[in-house]
Parts: structure tokens; C-alpha cells; sequence
């Protein structure tokens, strides 16, 4: 066998308060697809950002072609051979599909003055017929599909004469023709001698298209499989296996209450397919999946945020029409999105303002001036009820911890009298004890008779803080468990469960 | 579809506009401004004249006088009308000269109106006689303060036409005329407001004994009620001041400015008209045809005949 | 193409790609026969339109503005804006006039000072732009009033005269063509009509040309390519100002005297010149035809409605409703 290409060895990377990698063990040869999978925050993205040379190592050994080697740039690992294919596409849509390659390395005449439009086009021409793509160089970039792009971004890449190609999602905007395609394209260039690392969650491509796979869980290594010699269960149980603390699982209250929402049949684009679901007074309902498998759609269609193809939405019973979040806040319906900064929060303004922001007519006198004392009476009940800690209500915001931001976001809701909430990712970018905040703060929502649904892409959350859990994958939802008994194995069955498996199975 | 009735109206207003050029005299008129109140009542003196004469006339300015090209534009523009003759008051007299020769090489009648054009090409000048409206500020001014005392003058320029005019009106009526009279001094502002203020709460304070103050312009006139004001000398001292201006004619109307002398722009409008048609018509013109003044004051600002030659 | 076998693909790149150069044609036609519609309905309303006389005083009004739309042009692809070309080119015209009127130098002396000013003002602003991170709103708004009032101070706040240089004015009035009698184009047109030539070659065949796309495509992706584009962004800015001292030769030339007061207000033709011609002001698009195209829509539709004797007001009114018109039928194409 031949020499590996590359080989990592007891590399470890930590961020502030996270141990990102830990004594993880890679290698590659030339003519194989190597697949990285593991769970979001598994620290895939950060090995292959260490290998593509946007961050750098704290300890351990890389070697590449047999000799150890620093990767201190981007540049750096271009010149090594190594070139990346982002999940973000990075090209010029108003440039041609052969100038985008060719950018800043442009074949000139006259003196190296003027560009040579026709070797450019031919050299990239090339590139296209080497790998069998059939693209017009000529074309700007802005009038290619997705898929097309990324074949783009392939040539470029191996313009470079890469001989490691990494490949970052490159599938998920992608449909099933398209990716037949670019599996075309990578059995291609494996047989031309290029290392490919590939990265999906896509568990059924994973023994389509790969040679060996390993699995990262949680900054650790778990072992490497060759794809002939293993399957789904055992990836699966190598990327969850985490044990769950059971006792800190949530015991519901008494019965769950009356359904306040429920929404049927709801279609949107590609995302939102024949959605239904029901929550009730005093439940948490947890939707899980990986992401992109459509729900944050749900939830932003549900709220009005955008418009749906079709379905329908009762509230206690009575239907109703949904064209605007406007429409959604006076149904009762709150929505608490991931980014808080951008969309939840004047982080620069005052607790109080914040917190009267979203109701802020019914704070005014008759002449419409705002009246601050009430603003500040139903500021500090709010203040009180979810324990904001804050020197004062006329603290701005951005000088609150993350949790009690989280906590500012839900007042705003509650002062509304909001019934049914949607926390898209709470705990995202949360430090742990914070994250012990935001589950009380949903607990006690739950018990104060609120029907909360938490979006979650950490399968312990889910698992820890659901009544029910809705599991979705690709817009669809593939099934539904029972807080109380449902295992991380048994989410993440249902959450790569793709509909061409379904039909195939 | 919807494209097509947009382009289609468009033209049929185009058409409707465009028809309103008849078979008659065709006299356009480029002026140095057109959004000014000044122009304004210089246009509605044109349009009246053209209305009893029966000619037809358009007036055109740019839209600052520093757009000395686009006006340019304008001339040839309307040179390429066939006019029967040309209303200019050219921002550039010597940016226009090109211009100016085509017209009298298309023996094109050119009347100069305002400041005129420093070129032997136009027939006459519509302006007004600064000189003379100046010397009348000086009568005024020797009335108001009892024919006897010191006074002084605030010019805004030294070099401009207006500027000599002015000031050479006023002095020379008072030196020839009024002899117990001493004008203390003449200063320049700039036509600019606050300036003229500092210049004249300097004369003020130099001179204990100053009767009066003549503002020759509306920056200078508005700068040296400013000065008298913050030197606590309003009702003392009698202001005189040129042209109008909303500020000034709130000074004249509460008699902290004993008055001014207005320009008669309707009357400017008029005559550039009316010596148009006299050109066409063969009949020999004068080199300058004085267009008028007014004086007023608080007793007859609300006259309509002066209230039509005022502007805000 | 090398594969045509396989014509049944609904995506084959070849009709991808007339499909691509089809929309910007259809646009460059779009905005060539709104001029030509502007021009015919001129002629069928007045007898007095198109005439020799008339159809040069609209290429001489369209010479100042366009040149100036060219070099703004160039900004605008970047993603960028310049508010202070009509300012600069005053700046550079009284500069010339200094050079050639005041101290007595030779008329070329006065170009090169005109054109080496106007760079250095235009590589200034990009420095701003590019290495001060200033927006470029407020750099070039800072440009554009600090140029005025340079201008005001050199030239005393008057017009400064060629008297002592009666060539000055051939620059832009005499003609390279005497021989067509009737129809004497000046030379400030055929400058207009070389440096659009040269500015199209130079966008489009030039690694500056190349660059200036991609930076108002995705500057982040260039950046990522390895290339230096704080570099080309000030180069950029440095063209659109030498650019602008072609402009304040030219009007210099034409008044026969540099105007200290004047250039407010004439960065925005220019830019409106620009957009009419389908270059978007969020970037990566526009060409100089289409610019050119839209200076002369600008001045044809301005001295069209002059000629119809069109109340001045009017004119205004008009020539807003056609600019907004303009643009929507682009956002209506890009929308597709």
C-alpha cells in the first residue's frame, strides 16, 4: 500500500472553555475518501480547519507525505496540497465560471498588461473535460445551480494541483441527481490518486461513497472503520454511546393539559414537507435532527415569518390564518430565534425597553407617549419571574450574561402574554451553568401551563428536557418518541432516515 | 403591454406641451437662476409682457449660478429653436461669447437683462440703475437722520458691478449733496452676514457719534442691522438696506430697519420682453433701459405694488 | 462544445450560456432603444431636434457628464460610490488654470497638473476607502467638500480666465474633423468617445478590469484568492480620479475659464448616468457602453424637452420619473 498522504497524530485543539479535539488520531492515502462523521460540535470542522490551516494546533503531530509539516495558513495549505471546498461557496457571481478559478493567477499577454481571455478559457476547459464535467468556462458563475457551482469550486481547487481534496457538506444543498454527479466526479478523481476527507451527515451516502470512515465524538476519537467492514448501527453507536445523566431527566407534572397548538399538513420549499404536530398546556415538546433537516422552517412558518405553500394551524381548537409574525403574537404564538443578537435583541438598549419592545402600544397615553413607570412595573414582574439577574432595569443588555439575555428574549414573549413558545437552539453559544438557567427557565415555563416547543440539535437537551420528541430529517418528520423512553440511538435513526432509504428499504 | 401605454402617454403630453408653440414671435429667455423668488417675479414679468404683446416666451436658469456650463447648455438649446430673438443674463459673459456670435451671425436679436453680458453684441441691457437707486438711498438716508451727522457704508464687494455701483451712487449723492454729512467710512462684508456684523459693531464702536448705516446688499443690509442689534443701538442708529429677503422685510415691517431700496425684477422681466419686440420690429433701441426701483418702509410694505416686487 | 451528443439535458452549457449573454444584450438593447424611442419622438415633435446644430450641442452636453460617469462607473462596479467627482474635477480644472493662466506655464504643463491632481485626489479617497475602512459615502462626501473649498481658496472664489492661452480652448471646442462642414464635432465628443473606448478595453481586458469585477462580486472571495484587493481598491479610486482631471480639462477648456463654484451636484449624474446604463450600484455589473448610453438618454432627454419648450419645472419632474423608470425596468430584469 501506497505511502499516506496525510497522518495526524494526537492532535488536540481547546477554545476557551471547550476542548475542541483531544489526542485525535487521521490519516489518509491518496486515492481513497476518508469520512469524518460525528454529531455538531463533534470537532470535525475544527480538524479540518487545523488541516486547511485557518487555526493552528495546541499539541500533536501532523505529517504530511512523511514529513512533519506546519500549517499556518490557508496558503500554506495550498501549497501543501491541500485544498478545501467550504459548506459557504466562495465565488464571484458576476465573474465567468473560468475567471473564477483563475482568479488572481490570470494568463496575461502583451507584457503580462492585458489578460488573455482565450488561454483562460482554454485552461479551464481543460480542467472541465479532465473531469468529464460539462460546463461552458465562458458562463458567469451567478447563472450556475448550486451543484454546478460546486463543481466550480472543485476545478479551482484542483487547479491548484491538490492532492488532498476536503469536502465540507458538499451534498446537503444538492438533490439526489446532482449528487450522483458529484459522486461521479469524487470516484473520479479517487481513481486519479487525489485523498478526498469528506464530511456529511448523510448517513446513507456514507457507505456509498466512502472507503473508510471515523468518528469523532465530542473532541475524541472513536475508531476507524473500513465502510466495507462496518454499518449504520455500529456509526451510530460509536457517534452518540454517551452515557445520560437519567435522573436529571424532566418528570412532566401531572397530565399534560388541552392541545393549544396544532399544526397540520404544512408545506414550504424543500424544507417544510406534510409537517404535523400537536403541543399542549404544561408540555415541552423537543424537535430533534441534524441540521438543515428543517426546523427552523417549521417554526419560522408556523410564526409567519414565511410564507407556506399550504397547511393548516389551530389554536385551542379554532383555526386560524398566519401571514406575519404579527398575526402569530396576537394568536399567542412567540418565537425565540437562535441568533438573539440579530434578531431578538437591541442588545445597546435598556432591560426595560427591551422587554416592553414587542408591546410597546399598549405602554403609551392617549397621545402616544410612552409611559415609563408602567413600562418599568411590567418590566420588574418580568424581572422577577424568570429571576433575571441585573443591577437595574435600565441596564443594557449587552452587558448581561448569555442566559440572562436567553431570559430577556422570553420576557419580552411573556409580557405579551404568549401561550405557545418556540426556543430555536436556547443553549446555543451558553455556558454550562447558564444552560442549567435556561432549563429551570423552561421547566418553569412548562409549569406555569406554557406549551413550549425547543429546538435542539444536542441529543442529551433533547433527551433531558422532553415530554415528547418530534424528530425531523430533510423537511419530513420521521417519527415520534416518548420523552421519557426514547435513546439517543433512536433519535438519530430517525433523524438520517432519508426518504430514498425509506422507499429503498 | 402596460409598457407600451407609460411610453405612449408620455408622448401625448410630450405632444400636447410641445403644441403650444404657435406661428409667432419665439423669444426664450436664460436667466441666471430660476428657483429664487427673484427670478420667479423676472419670469412673471416676461410672461406678462409676452401676454400683451402676443409673443411667446420660455425662461430658463440653472439651478445655482455657479453652473456656468449648464446655462451654456440652455443658450444652445435655445438656439437651436430659431428663436426670433434671446433673453440672456449670462452667469459667464465670456463663456457665452461662442454662442452669443452664432446668434448675431443668425442676426438673432440678443437683450441683455440683470448684470448683462460684457459683450457689444446685445442690443441693450434691462437692468436696474444701481447708481441711481443708491444716490435715492443716500436722499433717504440724509432725511431720515436730519441732513446733518456721520454716517458709514457696508458694501459687499469691491470689484463687482453692483458693488461700484452702489457704492459710488450713495457717496457721490452724499458728498455732492448733503455737505454737513461725513461718511465716516466704507467697508467690505462680502455679502456675508456675519462679517458684515463684526465690521459694523467695529464702525459702531469707533464712531459714538454714527447716525446711520447703509447696507448695500441683502447680506451686507441683514449683517449691519445684526451689528447695530448686539450693540444695543436699534432705534439710535437708522439702517438702510438693499434688496429684500425674509429677514430684512421683518426689520422693515418693526422698524428696526428704517427701510431699503428694492430692484423692480417684474419690471426687469418686462422690458426684456418689450425691447425684444421693439428689436424685431426695427425700432432703434437705447444702450440701457433702466428697469426701476422702489424704496419702502413700514408704511407701504403691504402695498401691492410693492408687495409684488419684494421677496422672501 | 464538445459533447452536443447529449442535447436532451435540459441545462446543456451551451444555451446557458447564450442564455447568460442574452440578458446582458437584452439589457444593453434595452437601454440603446429607449435613446433611439427618445430620439424619434424628438424628431416626429420638433422640426428643430434633429438638425446638425442641435444633435452636437447634445454630444458637447453629454461630453463632461459622461466622461465623468465613465470614471464613477468604474467605482460603482466595485461596490463602491464616489460623491465628490464633480467637486474634484473642478478642483482639477482650477489647478490647470493656475498652472496656465496664473504662472504662465505651457498648456500640456496645465493637463499633466490637471490629470496628476485628479489621481492623487482619487488614490487619496481610495486610501480612505481601503485601508480606513471609511465608508465610501462619507470618504468621497469628505472629498467632495474638501476639493470645493481648496478650489475656492486657490481661485480667490472667482473664475480664473485662459486670456493668455487662446489654444486652451481648442481642447474641447476646436474640431479634428473641419472638413465636415455641417457637422463639426468638437473635440471634448471624440475625447468622450477614445476615453470610453479605452475605459471599455481596459474593464474588460485588463487585470484592473478583471479585479474591479470580483471585488464588487464578493471581495471576501478575492481576498480568500490570495489577492491583494485594498491594493486594486485604491488603484481603482486613483483611475476614477484621473479620470476626473479629463473632465476638468474639458470644462475648463469649453468655459474657457475654471469655475472655483461649480461641480456640486454633478456626481450625481454621473452616477445616475451610470445605473441608467444597468451598472448596479450593489456591485460586479456594469459596462461603459451601457454608461455612455445613459449620459446621452440624460442630456438628449434634457435638451428634447428645452427644444419642446417644456416648462422647467417640468423638465425636472420628468427627467426624475424617467431616471426612477430606468432603473425599475432593471430591477425588473435582474428579478427573473
Amino acid at each position: 500500500m501506497a505511502e499516506p498522504i496525510i497522518v495526524v497524530r494526537n492532535l488536540s485543539k481547546a477554545f476557551p472553555g471547550v476542548q475542541a479535539l483531544r489526542d485525535v488520531q487521521f490519516d489518509l492515502y491518496p486515492g481513497e475518501v476518508h469520512t469524518l462523521v460525528g454529531e455538531n460540535g463533534a470537532g470535525k470542522s475544527t480538524l479540518m480547519k487545523i488541516l486547511s490551516g485557518v487555526y493552528q494546533r495546541d499539541s500533536g503531530e501532523i505529517l504530511i507525505n512523511g514529513k512533519p509539516a506546519e500549517i499556518n495558513n490557508p496558503r500554506a495549505a495550498q501549497r501543501l496540497g491541500i485544498s478545501i471546498i467550504h459548506q459557504e461557496l466562495n465565488l464571484m457571481n458576476h465573474l465567468s465560471a473560468a475567471q473564477n478559478i483563475f482568479i488572481g493567477r490570470e494568463p496575461r499577454r502583451s507584457g503580462g498588461f492585458l489578460l488573455d481571455e482565450k488561454a483562460i478559457n482554454a485552461k479551464a476547459k481543460e480542467l472541465f473535460d479532465m473531469l468529464h464535467v460539462d460546463l461552458d468556462p465562458r458562463v458567469k458563475v451567478g447563472e450556475l445551480t448550486i451543484a454546478k457551482q460546486q463543481m466550480v469550486e472543485i476545478v479551482k481547487a484542483l487547479s491548484f494541483n491538490a492532492r488532498v481534496l476536503i469536502m465540507d457538506e458538499p451534498t446537503s444543498p444538492l438533490n439526489d441527481t446532482e449528487v450522483e454527479e458529484l459522486f461521479d466526479i469524487i470516484r473520479h478523481l479517487r481513481s486519479q490518486g487525489v485523498g478526498i476527507i469528506y464530511i456529511s451527515h448523510r448517513m446513507d451516502e456514507l457507505f456509498r461513497i466512502s472507503d473508510r470512515i471515523t468518528v469523532l465524538r465530542d473532541g475524541q476519537y472513536m475508531g476507524t472503520h473500513r465502510a466495507s467492514e462496518t454499518d449504520l448501527d455500529q456509526i451510530i453507536s460509536l457517534m452518540v454511546g454517551r452515557k445520560i445523566d437519567e435522573t436529571a431527566r424532566r418528570v412532566p407534572k401531572g397530565k399534560p393539559g388541552e392541545v393549544l397548538l396544532e399544526v397540520r399538513n404544512l408545506n414550504r420549499g424543500r424544507l417544510v414537507k406534510d409537517v404535523g404536530f400537536t403541543v399542549r398546556k404544561g408540555e415541552i415538546l423537543g424537535f430533534a435532527g441534524l441540521m438543515g433537516a428543517g426546523r427552523t422552517e417549521v417554526a419560522r412558518a408556523v410564526f409567519g415569518a414565511d410564507p407556506v405553500d399550504s397547511g393548516e394551524i389551530y389554536i385551542r381548537g379554532r383555526k386560524v390564518v398566519i401571514h406575519h409574525p404579527r398575526d402569530a403574537a396576537k394568536h399567542g404564538i412567540g418565537y425565540l430565534s437562535e441568533d438573539r443578537k440579530r434578531y431578538g435583541l437591541a442588545v445597546g438598549m435598556p432591560l426595560v425597553d427591551n422587554i416592553c419592545m414587542t408591546d410597546l402600544p399598549t405602554f403609551m397615553n392617549a397621545l402616544g407617549v410612552l409611559r415609563p413607570k408602567k413600562m418599568q412595573e411590567a418590566s420588574s414582574e418580568q424581572v422577577e419571574a424568570l429571576s433575571i439577574k441585573t443591577p437595574s432595569l435600565l441596564q443594557k443588555v449587552k452587558f448581561l450574561s448569555g442566559g440572562n439575555q436567553q431570559k430577556v428574549v422570553v420576557a419580552k414573549w411573556l409580557v405579551k402574554n404568549c401561550d405557545v413558545l418556540f426556543f430555536d437552539e436556547p443553549t446555543r453559544g451558553i455556558d454550562v451553568g447558564a444552560k442549567q438557567e435556561i432549563y429551570q427557565l423552561l421547566n418553569e415555563l412548562a409549569s406555569l401551563g406554557k406549551a413550549v416547543v425547543m429546538i435542539s440539535s444536542e441529543l442529551p437537551e433533547i433527551l433531558r428536557m422532553s415530554d415528547r420528541v418530534v424528530v425531523m430529517c430533510e423537511g419530513r418528520i420521521t417519527g415520534e418518541l416518548d420523552g421519557a423512553t426514547a435513546t439517543e440511538e433512536a433519535v438519530m435513526k430517525l433523524a438520517t432516515q432519508r426518504e430514498t432509504m425509506v422507499k429503498t428499504a | 403591454m402596460k409598457k407600451r401605454t407609460v411610453v405612449l402617454a408620455f408622448i401625448l403630453m410630450l405632444v400636447a406641451v410641445g403644441s403650444l408653440s404657435a406661428q409667432q414671435y419665439y423669444i426664450p429667455l436664460i436667466s441666471k437662476g430660476f428657483q429664487h423668488q427673484f427670478w420667479q417675479a423676472v419670469k412673471q414679468g416676461a410672461e406678462q409682457a409676452a401676454k400683451e404683446l402676443g409673443v411667446t416666451i420660455t425662461f430658463e436658469g440653472p439651478e445655482t449660478e455657479a453652473m456656468v456650463d449648464k446655462q451654456i447648455d440652455m443658450l444652445a438649446a435655445a438656439l437651436a429653436k430659431n428663436p426670433s430673438a434671446l433673453g440672456f443674463a449670462a452667469l459667464d459673459s465670456k463663456a457665452a461669447i461662442p454662442y452669443l456670435q452664432q446668434a448675431q451671425a443668425k442676426k438673432i436679436p440678443v437683450i441683455a437683462f440683470d448684470s448683462g453680458v460684457d459683450s457689444n453684441i446685445p442690443l441693450t441691457t434691462c437692468a436696474t440703475d444701481n447708481i441711481a437707486a443708491a444716490a435715492y438711498a443716500a436722499d433717504k438716508m440724509a432725511e431720515l437722520i436730519g441732513g446733518a451727522g456721520e454716517i458709514a457704508v457696508v458694501v459687499h464687494d469691491q470689484t463687482s458691478r453692483t458693488g461700484i455701483d452702489r457704492r459710488d451712487g450713495f457717496v457721490n449723492r452724499i458728498k455732492s449733496k448733503y455737505p454737513k454729512i461725513t461718511i465716516v467710512t466704507v467697508q467690505y462684508g462680502g455679502g456675508d452676514q456675519l462679517k458684515s456684523t463684526d465690521l459694523t459693531k467695529a464702525i459702531i464702536q469707533s464712531h459714538p457719534n454714527l447716525k446711520g448705516v447703509f447696507g448695500a446688499n441683502e447680506g451686507s443690509a441683514i449683517g449691519v442691522l445684526n451689528g447695530v442689534k448686539e450693540m444695543g443701538k436699534i432705534g439710535k442708529l437708522v439702517v438702510i438696506g438693499y434688496d429684500s429677503g425674509a429677514q430684512q422685510l421683518a426689520a422693515v415691517r418693526s422698524g428696526e430697519m428704517a427701510g431699503a431700496i428694492t430692484q423692480n425684477p417684474v419690471g426687469i422681466g418686462y422690458q426684456v420682453v418689450a425691447s425684444a419686440v421693439k428689436a424685431l420690429k426695427g425700432e432703434k433701441l437705447p444702450t440701457f433701459v433702466d428697469t426701476g426701483f422702489y424704496w419702502y418702509d413700514k408704511t407701504n410694505i403691504d402695498d401691492p405694488k410693492i408687495q409684488a416686487v419684494l421677496y422672501q | 462544445m464538445a459533447n452536443k451528443s447529449n442535447a436532451a439535458a435540459v441545462t446543456s452549457p451551451a444555451k446557458m450560456a447564450s442564455r447568460a449573454r442574452g440578458v446582458s444584450a437584452r439589457q444593453k438593447l434595452l437601454a440603446f432603444s429607449s435613446l433611439v424611442l427618445l430620439i424619434i419622438v424628438f424628431s416626429i415633435l420638433s422640426p428643430n431636434f434633429f438638425q446638425p446644430y442641435n444633435l452636437i450641442a447634445i454630444m458637447l452636453a453629454t461630453a463632461v457628464n459622461g466622461v465623468l460617469a465613465v470614471g464613477v462607473t468604474f467605482v460603482i462596479i466595485t461596490g463602491g460610490i464616489d460623491l465628490s467627482v464633480g467637486t474634484m474635477m473642478t478642483f482639477t480644472a482650477v489647478m490647470a488654470a493656475q498652472t496656465v493662466a496664473v504662472w504662465n506655464l505651457p498648456v500640456i504643463v496645465g493637463v499633466l497638473v490637471a490629470l496628476l491632481v485628479g489621481t492623487i485626489c482619487g488614490l487619496a479617497s481610495g486610501v480612505m476607502v481601503a485601508k480606513f475602512r471609511i465608508p465610501p459615502f462619507i470618504a468621497t462626501l469628505g472629498m467632495n467638500m474638501l476639493t470645493k473649498g481648496l478650489s475656492l481658496i486657490i481661485a480667490n472664489s472667482k473664475p480664473i480666465y485662459f486670456t493668455n492661452a487662446p489654444s486652451f480652448s481648442k481642447i474641447s471646442m476646436g474640431t479634428m474633423f473641419p472638413f465636415l462642414e455641417n457637422f463639426q464635432i468638437p473635440n471634448a465628443v471624440i475625447i468622450l468617445f477614445v476615453l470610453a473606448i479605452l475605459a471599455s478595453f481596459v474593464l474588460n481586458n485588463t487585470i484592473l478590469g478583471r479585479y474591479t469585477f470580483a471585488i464588487g462580486s464578493n471581495e471576501e472571495a478575492v481576498r480568500l484568492s490570495g489577492i491583494n484587493t485594498d491594493r486594486w481598491k485604491i488603484a481603482v479610486y486613483g483611475v476614477n480620479g484621473l479620470i476626473c482631471g479629463i473632465a476638468g480639462i474639458l470644462i475648463a477648456s469649453r468655459l474657457n475659464s475654471a469655475q472655483p463654484g461649480l461641480g456640486q451636484g454633478y456626481e450625481l449624474d454621473a452616477i445616475a448616468a451610470a445605473v441608467i446604463g444597468g451598472t448596479s450600484l450593489s456591485g460586479g455589473e456594469g459596462t461603459i457602453l451601457g454608461t455612455i448610453i445613459g449620459a446621452f438618454i440624460m442630456s438628449t432627454l434634457t435638451n428634447g424637452l428645452r427644444i419642446l419648450s417644456v416648462p422647467q419645472e417640468w423638465q425636472i419632474v420628468t427627467t426624475g420619473i424617467i431616471i426612477i423608470f430606468a432603473v425599475y425596468m432593471d430591477m425588473l430584469r435582474k428579478r427573473r
